[in-house]
């Protein structure tokens, strides 16, 4: 092995512990780690088989290894760019649903404050289970 | 038939007070609900002080996020129409009997206010919103097949069925040109009358400079969306 292989497979090596590690801390979802890992176990095998690297590049029909592996770094971290969106579009429309619920609860909340005849706030919840409360005025 | 009035807010503590007492005074039979937008200033207490009921959003949803809300809340207690109506002053209370009376009748599902069908009112926008609500309006009215003339008027009544609809899919930031067309192609039955617009009495428009920038991108992917949404949408099982 080269020097410069050497040091790319020890690179990926790392990255792959430390996302581990990550998810072992739960600093990171088991979902979102599959990625990095499977990104990692590639460079790791490409560093590791250069016989591997000069196959794909061949059958590519690129003229350099480099840009194989430029190639697909990029793609990677396009495709992982783009899968972060849709992340972030479905957690905007959660976070917009709850912020709805949210208000639709606390008016509701301070309309059985006021039925129930009440300035003070309500004592904790009596240990005999909770009144039924008023079912509002569903149709 | 009942009616809720939902009045979107964010930071409209100067207005919201005149607003809502004009409201009281010309349109006293109407529930009023004010939706505060996770507004920084007094606008919710400037409702309650009204003795208005209001949702306060935890945070900044948006026009159309705060309408949504106040939909919830109307099909919740059970409100036939839901009609959206400006916190800052712009609407009149006395267009809303024509607003609200093809909902009545039972001929329309969808309700739009209209500054341009008659000219009503002397409302006069700057150049460029005109060309931009010329442009929109003309797109619009060719994706629906029907002349639309205010596809931007804030100033609209929203049935039952629309409201639910409404839950499924509505921008979020400006509910305009692409929610017309969206709903119009699921079948939904619209129309306007005219409307007339008055100059704002405190506040910003939701429509600042920044925005102007975003917006026509924003509106003309949306509605291209729309279109293709619902054209895959009809092959689908009707939702």
């Amino acid at each position: 092995m080269t020097r410069a292989q050497t040091i790319a497979v020890l690179v990926a090596v790392l990255l792959v512990l430390a996302v581990l590690e990550l998810v072992r801390r739960r600093k990171l979802s088991e979902e979102f780690s599959l990625l990095w890992v499977v990104a990692s176990l590639g460079a790791v095998l490409l560093g590791v088989w250069t016989g591997l690297l000069t196959g794909i590049t061949r059958a590519l029909g690129a003229l350099y290894e480099t840009s194989v592996i430029f190639f697909f770094g990029l793609l990677f971290v396009l495709l992982l760019l783009v899968y972060y969106a849709v992340k972030l579009t479905a957690l905007t429309q959660e976070v917009r649903r709850l912020a709805q619920e949210a208000a639709l609860a606390r008016l509701r909340l301070e309309e059985m404050e006021r039925a129930a005849g009440a300035a003070p706030p309500p004592p904790p919840a009596p240990p005999g289970g909770p009144a039924a409360p008023a079912a509002g005025d569903h149709p | 038939m009942r009616a809720l009035l939902v009045v979107p807010a964010y930071d409209e503590e100067e207005s919201l007070p005149a607003t809502l007492a004009e409201l009281a005074r010309e349109a006293p039979g109407l529930d009023v609900l004010v939706v505060d937008d996770g507004s920084a200033d007094g606008t919710a207490a400037a409702a309650r002080a009204a003795g208005v009921p209001v949702l306060v959003l935890p945070v900044n949803l948006g026009v159309g996020g705060a309408l949504q809300t106040g939909f919830r809340y109307a099909l919740e207690r059970g409100y036939d129409v839901a009609v959206q109506f400006d916190a800052d002053g712009q609407h009149d209370p006395r267009d809303l009997p024509a607003l609200l009376a093809p909902l009545a009748a039972g001929a329309c599902d969808l309700v739009i206010g209209s500054r341009f069908v008659e000219r009503a009112g002397g409302y006069r926008a700057p150049w460029t919103r005109r060309a931009g609500m010329l442009l929109f309006s003309g797109l619009t009215s060719l994706a629906v097949g029907r002349r639309l003339s205010d596809t931007t008027s804030g100033l609209r009544a929203y049935g039952r069925r629309v409201m639910r609809l409404c839950l499924d899919y509505f921008p979020q930031d400006f509910p305009d040109a692409p929610l017309l067309i969206w709903l119009a192609r699921q079948g939904v039955r619209w129309t306007e009358v005219p409307a007339h617009m008055r100059a704002r009495r405190g506040g910003t428009s939701f429509y600042t400079f920044t925005k102007s920038l975003y917006y026509p991108y924003k509106t003309l992917l949306a509605s291209l969306i729309a279109v293709l949404r619902t054209g895959a949408g009809e092959r689908g099982p009707a939702a």
